[in-house]
């Protein structure tokens, strides 16, 4: 049986989240923005599933605004805070989602200075330095990711706010992993502004939120139409927003239940992984680790080569984040972590989902000690 | 319900959603992915491309997916212009522009550029040697729509292509009214950036595409960063179902094109015809070549609120969906001339593939009953109104008016004039909102026997007047006073945007105390 261990690059959609989409796809067609009736289902439809969002999230719904998905959400949220203020700092975690990280970066091209954050060996902030690197100068943003996607190292975002606010900077948080494997709560962490993404938790692809406190003033990424407030032009993607709210619901009511599961797996997979030679398990001392996400390197093994051998096997996982994979340069998270690049390029990230199986693991594991005896 | 507002979206057809759903159940993997489940969802994205591509004679990877066409004209326009630097650019576009454009303009003079808005014909269209003389040194691009989303005038893109080529200057068009309604073929025409959609031919909400050329090559700056997708043009997780799904909504609109185009003209025509025997109409874009699928008339006389009130049940469209939620007047409609009130008082009618000739008979018999209505009901209008005028048919409250204003707008009891001798008749208005009521009395020994209105105006307005005559049978000129617009606003469970109905009916009573 195939094995799908890659559950931080997409998920499976729920089919009970395909049920409640089907209506939307193939019932009431109106666009949301339409006064006439079918708008009117459409529109009630979308209010639904933000209120969907907002409570898994611990956000009030007039602070969700749709996007196309995690990345335009966290471009909304940089580029939307710093789009006409006067250019000044901004930071971002040096492990960042590339989403925050290259467009955080495209701000040097509109006369800002943009910084990364340092975090230690094991992938956390390092605070001192962090609250140092705030004094120097204004800054006008920071972006810090609640779980990293590729270690699951999990960053202690609250303290990051009271320091943020200290320095009168806005709080931008990546939280597409952290969504629907962790308690989240906007409000109560402090953040200002919040991105997550449906097909990571078992919802449809092409639909995100970014989750917009109402003090923050956001400049639109994209022109035309008062959809949104404004914020977000465009005609409402009805049956992603339906299927997003349902995966959120489901998330938050299965939370518990499934990062325990996730748990159970991980502490599998890492008590097998001690017992091959060789193996480096990234971010292992960190204070805190989503449940679901392991990387590991296999010392002296390539692992983009590894991955190809696991895949003939039918294994999927991947060697840190899809979006940069098929590159061959060793992950950046890594590099900022201060691991070697050689050791980095064996990379290997193992991401469990809700389905997966102890039995999966054992799978996983003898396809692997094969694998390396055969070095 | 009958559906025409295909300009605004179309049902999803059954073979699209059957070519999505694999790609919500077992093709679920990233495809950016290296392994076999990513591989398989990027070929499924690889033959859409090629569908599209195919479709309006492009290469496969001339195309770039994006959320939709909003996110392609913001992607076009803000991604030439910063890619070229925005210092002295110039660009020329058109009044009649969807939103998507014209406030992706209008962000872009914020940021230095600036832009020649030009003004259609007054057949709304825009002539390939207008957009010429706009041109200077510094034009950048021109971002001009192909078919027009209100109206359905083509403009000259095709005459004006290879002109703008010869001079070097990159040439956007938005197509999205234009896919699959007419032949596109960019192997031929020199056009460099082109939106297009694809729910408005039948495939899902939330993705569309950017032809970006590559010979010469448009280059631009991405608007969406972060992991480089789409050769680095734009970014984020491709949604394989929506895009398995607009391929196929290419792929079968191309099959039907033609034939649909055929059919779809002889319907619009054929709902024209009919329209016509309600004198003062104007049919916007009158004079100019039309896309097959767009009707756009315009009513004098019947107010455009209580128009669409009574088509509860004929989804159309009172201008473009995108801004009806603001309920602005058309600006498409007032670039061609109309005043704001007659722009108000204009339907769109979209036609679709599964439109029925028997909904078009259907659409236009509702139609001229509701225009004639309203028009008798008028006080504006010439014609003599009856005693008693009887209320129509109505498709029910599809736009949630409060229950006390929508049984007295859809029946009313008390609508036509009083004629003969003692009738006390006053009128009364707001300027602001156009609105006009009549209000007559019959008195006998000190006390009203008999109440008329008749009104120009929104639902609210008229309710206003039917409540008024109602209440006032029966009552004596002492107790008239007791009707302020506060009472009024509270038995009509007026909202506050409505405030000035209630005062107007305050004004009329006024206006008959005074005349006893």
């Amino acid at each position: 049986m195939p094995v799908y261990f890659d559950n931080n690059a997409t998920t499976r959609l729920d089919p009970r989240v395909l049920e409640a989409m089907l209506p939307y796809l193939s019932g009431p067609y109106g666009n949301a923005s339409s006064l006439h009736r079918f708008g009117r289902v459409a529109r009630d439809a979308v209010e639904t599933a933000r209120a969907q969002i907002a409570a898994l999230v611990g956000a009030q719904p007039g602070e969700v605004i749709w996007t196309s998905g995690g990345t335009e959400a966290n471009n909304l949220a940089i580029k939307g805070v710093t789009d006409h203020a006067t250019p000044s700092r901004v930071l971002y975690g040096v492990t960042e989602h590339p989403a925050v990280m290259e467009t955080a970066e495209s701000l040097k091209a509109r006369g800002w200075d943009v910084e990364p954050i340092a975090v230690s060996h094991d992938g956390v902030i390092l605070w001192d330095e962090f609250a140092a690197q705030l004094r120097l100068a204004p800054v006008k943003l920071v972006a810090l990711m609640r779980a990293n996607n590729e270690t699951g190292v999990i960053q202690d975002v609250s303290d990051a706010a009271t320091l943020v606010h200290g320095a009168r900077a806005w709080l931008h948080v990546d939280a597409v992993q952290a969504a629907g494997k962790m308690p989240l709560d906007f409000s109560e962490l402090g953040c200002d502004l919040m991105s997550l993404s449906s097909h990571k938790i078992y919802g449809p692809k092409g639909i995100g939120a970014l989750i917009v406190s109402s003090e923050v003033e956001l400049s639109p990424l994209h022109h035309g139409g008062a959809q949104e407030r404004g914020l977000r032009g465009g005609t409402e993607n009805v049956a992603a927003i339906v299927g997003f709210g349902v995966a959120a619901d489901l998330a938050a009511q299965e939370l518990v239940e499934r990062s325990a599961h996730a748990l159970a797996l991980r502490e599998r997979l890492e008590a097998g992984l001690r017992e091959i030679s060789g193996i480096e398990i990234f971010g292992a001392a960190a204070p805190q680790r989503l449940a679901n996400t392991l990387q590991f390197a296999l010392h002296g093994y390539d692992g983009e080569a590894l991955l190809m051998q696991l895949d003939r096997k039918g294994i999927a996982v991947s060697s840190g984040s899809a979006c940069a994979s098929g590159r061959g340069e060793p992950s950046h998270v890594l590099i900022g972590m201060g691991i070697a690049p050689d050791v980095a390029k064996g990379a290997i990230r193992v991401s469990f989902g809700k389905d997966n199986t102890e039995a999966e693991v054992a799978q996983f594991l003898s396809a692997l000690q094969a694998v390396a005896q055969s070095r | 319900m009958i559906y025409l507002d295909h300009a605004a979206t179309t049902p999803l057809a059954t073979e699209v959603l059957q070519a999505m759903l694999p790609w919500l159940q077992e093709g679920y993997g990233n495809p950016a992915s290296e392994h076999a489940h990513g591989l398989r969802a990027r070929a499924a994205v690889e033959r859409a491309r090629a569908q599209v591509a195919e479709l309006i004679g492009a290469s496969p990877e001339e195309m770039v997916w994006t959320s939709g066409a909003t996110e392609s004209n913001n992607l076009a326009i803000k991604g030439a212009l910063e890619f070229r630097g925005l210092r002295n650019a110039h660009l020329v576009t058109s009044r009649i522009e969807h939103k998507a454009v014209l406030d992706t303009c209008r962000h872009l003079e914020t940021q230095g550029a600036r832009v020649t808005y030009l003004q259609p014909d007054a057949s709304g269209r825009i002539a390939a040697e207008q957009v010429l003389q706009a041109l200077t040194p510094e034009t950048a691009l021109v971002s001009l729509m192909w078919v027009n989303n209100e109206i359905g005038t083509i403009n000259e893109v095709e005459t004006l292509a290879p002109l703008l080529r010869e001079r070097g200057i990159l040439f956007h068009v938005d197509a999205v009214q234009a896919v699959g309604k007419l032949p596109i073929d960019l192997a031929k025409t020199p056009i460099d950036l082109l939106s297009v959609s694809a729910h408005k031919i039948y495939g899902p909400k939330g993705i569309g595409a950017l032809f970006v050329r590559k010979r010469p090559r448009a280059r631009l700056a991405p608007q969406i960063h972060g992991g480089g997708h789409e050769q680095g043009m734009r970014s984020g997780t491709l949604p394989t179902h929506q895009i398995a799904g607009l391929g196929e909504a290419f792929h079968l609109v191309g099959l039907s094109m033609a034939a649909d185009a055929q059919r779809l003209t002889v319907l619009r025509d054929d709902l024209w015809q009919r329209l016509q025997v309600l004198p003062q109409i104007h049919l916007n874009g009158e004079g100019a070549p039309r896309a097959p699928h767009i009707l756009n008339v315009s009513f004098e006389g019947a107010e455009g609120e209580s128009l669409r009130a009574m088509l509860g049940d004929v989804a159309v469209s009172s201008g473009s969906a995108c801004s009806s939620a603001t309920r602005e007047p058309s600006f498409v409609l007032r670039a061609l001339g109309r005043d704001d009130e007659l722009a108000g008082s204009s339907l769109r009618f979209s036609l679709g593939r599964n439109t029925a000739a028997e909904e078009i008979e259907q659409a236009a018999a509702r139609v001229i009953e509701a225009v004639s209505w309203l028009r008798a009901l008028s006080p504006l209008s010439g014609e003599p109104s009856v005693p008693h005028l009887a209320a129509t048919a109505n498709g029910g409250n599809t736009f949630a008016y409060a229950d006390p204003i929508w049984q007295r707008f859809s029946a009313p009891e008390h609508a036509g004039a009083l004629m003969g001798e003692g009738v006390l008749s006053a009128e009364a208005g707001s300027p602001a909102a156009k609105s006009l009521l009549r209000l007559q009395l019959r008195m006998e020994q000190g006390a009203v026997t008999e109440a008329a209105f008749r009104a120009y105006g929104c639902p609210t307005a008229i309710a206003v007047g039917e409540w008024l005559a109602a209440g006032l049978v029966g009552q004596k000129p002492a107790e008239w006073p007791q009707l302020t617009a506060s009472r009024i606003r509270q038995a009509l469970e007026i909202p506050d945007d409505r405030a000035h109905c209630a005062l107007m009916g305050e004004d009329v009573v006024q206006a008959l105390a005074k005349q006893v």
